[in-house]
C-alpha cells in the first residue's frame, strides 16, 4: 500500500485510524443513512410517535408487505433510515434480546436497555474483522415505568442518544429545524402525530398518503395487557392505513 | 454368529417364577389430636383414611369411646388400630367383670402400654393418644409410641400431620414462646375452657387439611366431661350445652353410659 | 442421612401484611446434630425495601449470595435504577433454573415492598419454580412446622407491630419442634419509611 494516498489509505480497513482521527468506513456509513427515506420520532407529553416515509422501488413492487416500522417487544418499537436489509438483521437481534430480557427478568426491557444492546451490535460492527458497519441510523420508541416513554436514535457508529425530536435520513436537516420551531414540551399526542405529519410533508416526493408512510405510537393511551399475566401498561402500536386516512384527512 | 442353525435350537424362558412378599404393614395417614381442661378433654381426628395418593374412604372413624371417662385416638396402620382397641374393650370389659367398676383412666394407660409391649418385636404400627378424665375428675391426655412408651401431657398431637399441629398446640395451649405483659398475663396451661379450646383443635385440623394431603374430609371431636346430670348445678364445662354446637352422645365402648358424659361433635373439613 | 438439603439446618418465613411485610429467619448453622455456629443470618438485604431468604446447603447460600450480588450491582449499574422485588424474583428463579441438571440446594424466599409500597412475598424451589404466595411462605428444614403455625398465626391486614408479634410466635413455635434450626432468631419487619430488625431469644438447644 502506497503512502500519502491521502484518507483513501485508510478507506478499506475499517478498523484503521486516519491521521486526521476518522474511522472513514462509518462516515461511509452515515452518508448511506443520509440517502434512506426520511424517518422521524417526537415525544409527547405522555406518548411518543415514530414515522417515515414508505417509498417502493417500482410500482410493480406489491407494498402491502413492506414494512419499516418494526415491533421489537410490547413496549418498543423502532423505525429506520437507511439500508433496508441491514435494519432486518438489527430487528432479529433486538428481538431476540428482548426476549433473553424477559427470560431473565420476566418483563420486558426498558427502552434504554435495549437500545444499550442494540448499540453495543452496531458498535461491534465498527471494530471486528471481516464486517462492516451497519448502514442505518435508528429511532426508537418506548415507554417503561422507569422513565415513562422515551424517544432514542441509534447511529452506525453505535452511539446513541435521547431526543425530544428527531429525524434522519435524506431530509433530516431540514426535518430538524422545522421540528425546533414546532416542538414544545408539552404537547398531546394527537398534536404530535400532526406535527410528525407536517414535517414528513416537508421535502416529501409525490403523493402522501396512507400507502407511502407508516406510523407507530406508544404511551398512556395505548393499554394493552401484556403476555399472559393481564397486567396492563402501554404497548407499541402501528397506525392502520384506515388510521393513517383519517390524519392525513384532517 | 448367533442364530439358529439347521439341527440346533436355543431354549428360551418365556415366564419366570414372580416372588410375592407379604407386607404385614400399610400407613393410613389422618392426624389426631388431643387437648385436656380442668374438668374435660377433647380427643379429635380427621375421618379420611388413604393409602399413598389413594383415598379409601371419607369416613373411616380413628378415634373411640372406651368408657365414661376415657376416650382412645389412634393412628397409623387401620387394620393393627381396629385390632388393637377390640383388644383393650375386652380386657376393659374383663375388668369389668372381676371389679365391678370401670377402669380408671391412669390403668387403662398402663394397660395400653404393657398390650403395645407384648407385641414388642412385631408391632401394632399405631400411635396412641388417649384422653379423658381422671380419678379426680381433671382432664388428662395420655400419649404412647406404638412400642409402648407414654407419658401424661396437656395436649399432643400425633400423625401425618403432627409437625403441622403440634407447634400450634404449643403456642397456642401450653402457651410457648408468651409472656406476661402488665395488661395481659398467660393463663397456666390446663385452665383454657372448653368452647375455647374447641376453637383451637377446629383451627389446628382444618389448617391441616389446607396444607397436608392425607388429612381433610371430615373432622370429630369426643368431649369426655363429667355429665351435667351428675352435678347438682352444672357448673364448668359441664354447663357447655354441646348439643346446640351439633353435639352428640357417643356411641360405642362399655354399654352402660351416663348421658352427656362422652359426647361427639362433627365437622367437615375440605375433601380436597 | 447424608441428605445434603438438611446438612446444614435452617429456617425462613415471610409474612404479608397491610403495607408491610416481614420476614424472618433462625440463627443455626449445623453440620448434622452438631451445631457449629449460631450466628448465621440466612436474610439478605437486596434493596432498602427488599430482603431474601435462602436456606439449605450453607455453601451454596454463600455462592448465591455473591452470584446475586454481582447480577444486582449489573442490574443497578445498567438500569440506573433499583430492582423491584417481582423483577427479583424472576432474577432469582432464572438463576436457578441455569443450573436445572445440578441445582444449587438452597431454597429461597423473597419479601418486599415495591416501588407503589404494595407487600410482596415470594417463594421459590431449588430449581426456579416461583409461587407468589398472598399471605406467607416457608421454607427450610422447619418448614412443614411453619405451615403449621402459620396457617393458625396469620390474619389478613396486620400492621407492621402485629405482623411482627404474629410471624414471631409462628418462628419461635416451629423453631422448638425443629432439631435442625433455631439457636436465636432475627425479625425483620419491612415499612414504606423504615425497616425495623429485632434479633429474637430463644432456647439456646
Amino acid at each position: 500500500m502506497s503512502a500519502g494516498a491521502g484518507e483513501s489509505a485508510y478507506s478499506f480497513s475499517l478498523t484503521t485510524f486516519s491521521p486526521s482521527g476518522k474511522l472513514v468506513q462509518i462516515e461511509h456509513a452515515l452518508a448511506a443513512v443520509s440517502q434512506g427515506t426520511t424517518s422521524l420520532g417526537i415525544k409527547a407529553s405522555n406518548a411518543i410517535v415514530i414515522a417515515t416515509e414508505k417509498r417502493a422501488p417500482s410500482p410493480l413492487v406489491d407494498d402491502t408487505a413492506l414494512e419499516k416500522v418494526s415491533v421489537i417487544c410490547p413496549n418498543i418499537g423502532i423505525v429506520y433510515s437507511g439500508m433496508g436489509p441491514d435494519f432486518r438483521v438489527l430487528i432479529a437481534k433486538a428481538r431476540k434480546s428482548a426476549q433473553a430480557y424477559w427470560k431473565i427478568y420476566g418483563e420486558y426491557p426498558p427502552t434504554r436497555v435495549l437500545v444499550q444492546e442494540i448499540a453495543t451490535v452496531m458498535q461491534e460492527a465498527t471494530q471486528s474483522g471481516g464486517v462492516r458497519p451497519f448502514g442505518v441510523s435508528l429511532l426508537v420508541a418506548g415507554y417503561d415505568s422507569a422513565r415513562g416513554p422515551s424517544l432514542y436514535q441509534v447511529d452506525p457508529s453505535g452511539s446513541y442518544f435521547m431526543w425530544k425530536a428527531s429525524a434522519i435520513g435524506k431530509n433530516m436537516t431540514n426535518a430538524k429545524t422545522f421540528l425546533e420551531k414546532r416542538y414544545n414540551d408539552d404537547i398531546s399526542l394527537e398534536d404530535a402525530i400532526h406535527t410528525a405529519l407536517l414535517t414528513l410533508k416537508e421535502g416529501f416526493e409525490g403523493q402522501m398518503t396512507e400507502k407511502t408512510i407508516e406510523i407507530g405510537i406508544i404511551g398512556t393511551s395505548t393499554v394493552g395487557p401484556v403476555g399472559g399475566s393481564g397486567l396492563k401498561a402501554p404497548l407499541f402500536k402501528k397506525l392502520t392505513e384506515a388510521e393513517i386516512k383519517d390524519y392525513l384527512a384532517l | 454368529m448367533l442364530g439358529l442353525q439347521p439341527g440346533s435350537s436355543t431354549v428360551v424362558p418365556t415366564s419366570a417364577p414372580v416372588g410375592h412378599r407379604f407386607e404385614p404393614y400399610d400407613s393410613n395417614g389422618g392426624s389426631i389430636a388431643a387437648v385436656c381442661g380442668k374438668d374435660f378433654c377433647i380427643i379429635a381426628s380427621d375421618t379420611r383414611q388413604s393409602t399413598g395418593y389413594s383415598i379409601q374412604t371419607r369416613y373411616k372413624p380413628k378415634v373411640f369411646r372406651l368408657n365414661d371417662k376415657a376416650t382412645l385416638a389412634t393412628n397409623g396402620f387401620a387394620a393393627d388400630a381396629e385390632a388393637m382397641v377390640s383388644r383393650i374393650r375386652q380386657r376393659l370389659e374383663w375388668y369389668r367383670h372381676s371389679h365391678g367398676r370401670s377402669m380408671p383412666l391412669h390403668a387403662i394407660a398402663r394397660m395400653i402400654s404393657t398390650i403395645l409391649y407384648g407385641k414388642r418385636f412385631f408391632p401394632y404400627y399405631v400411635y396412641n393418644i388417649l384422653g379423658g378424665l381422671d380419678e379426680e375428675g381433671k382432664g388428662a391426655v395420655y400419649s404412647f409410641d406404638p412400642v409402648g412408651s407414654y407419658e401424661r401431657e396437656f395436649c399432643r398431637a400425633a400423625g401425618a400431620a403432627q409437625s403441622l399441629i403440634q407447634p400450634f398446640l404449643d403456642n397456642q395451649i401450653m402457651f410457648k414462646n408468651q409472656h406476661s405483659t402488665p395488661e395481659h398475663t398467660v393463663p397456666k396451661p390446663g385452665e383454657m375452657s372448653l368452647p375455647d379450646v374447641l376453637k383451637i383443635v377446629m383451627d389446628s385440623f382444618t389448617s391441616a387439611t389446607e396444607r397436608h394431603i392425607e388429612v381433610g374430609d371430615g373432622l370429630e371431636m369426643f368431649v369426655v366431661r363429667t355429665p351435667p346430670s351428675a352435678q347438682g348445678e352444672a357448673i364448668g364445662a359441664a354447663s357447655v350445652d354441646l348439643k346446640a354446637m351439633g353435639g352428640v352422645e357417643a356411641v360405642g365402648g362399655e354399654d352402660e353410659q351416663e348421658e352427656g358424659a362422652v359426647m361427639v361433635i362433627r365437622r367437615e373439613l375440605k375433601k380436597d | 442421612m447424608s441428605d445434603i438439603t438438611t446438612l446444614n439446618g435452617g429456617s425462613c418465613i415471610a409474612f404479608k401484611g397491610k403495607n408491610c411485610v416481614a420476614i424472618a429467619c433462625d440463627l443455626r448453622l449445623g453440620n448434622q446434630a452438631l451445631t457449629v455456629a449460631c450466628n448465621r443470618d440466612k436474610v439478605f438485604k437486596i434493596t432498602d425495601k427488599t430482603y431474601l431468604g435462602m436456606t439449605g446447603l450453607a455453601s451454596d447460600v454463600d455462592t448465591l449470595r455473591s452470584a446475586f450480588r454481582y447480577r444486582l450491582n449489573m442490574y443497578r449499574m445498567k438500569e440506573e435504577r433499583e430492582i423491584e422485588p417481582e423483577t427479583f424474583a424472576h432474577l432469582v428463579s432464572s438463576t436457578l433454573y441455569e443450573k436445572r441438571f445440578g441445582p444449587y440446594f438452597i431454597e429461597p424466599i423473597i419479601a418486599g415492598l415495591n416501588s407503589n409500597n404494595e407487600p410482596f412475598i415470594a417463594a421459590a424451589d431449588l430449581i426456579g419454580c416461583l409461587n407468589f404466595a398472598k399471605d406467607f411462605v416457608v421454607t427450610g428444614t422447619a418448614s412443614d412446622k411453619l405451615f403449621g403455625m402459620a396457617e393458625g398465626l396469620w390474619e389478613p391486614d396486620l400492621g407492621p407491630e402485629e405482623l411482627f408479634e404474629s410471624i414471631s410466635q409462628a418462628l419461635l413455635g416451629a423453631l422448638e419442634r425443629d432439631a435442625l434450626s433455631g439457636w436465636g432468631a432475627i425479625v425483620r419487619v419491612i415499612t414504606p419509611d423504615k425497616v425495623i430488625e429485632r434479633t429474637l431469644q430463644s432456647r439456646q438447644d
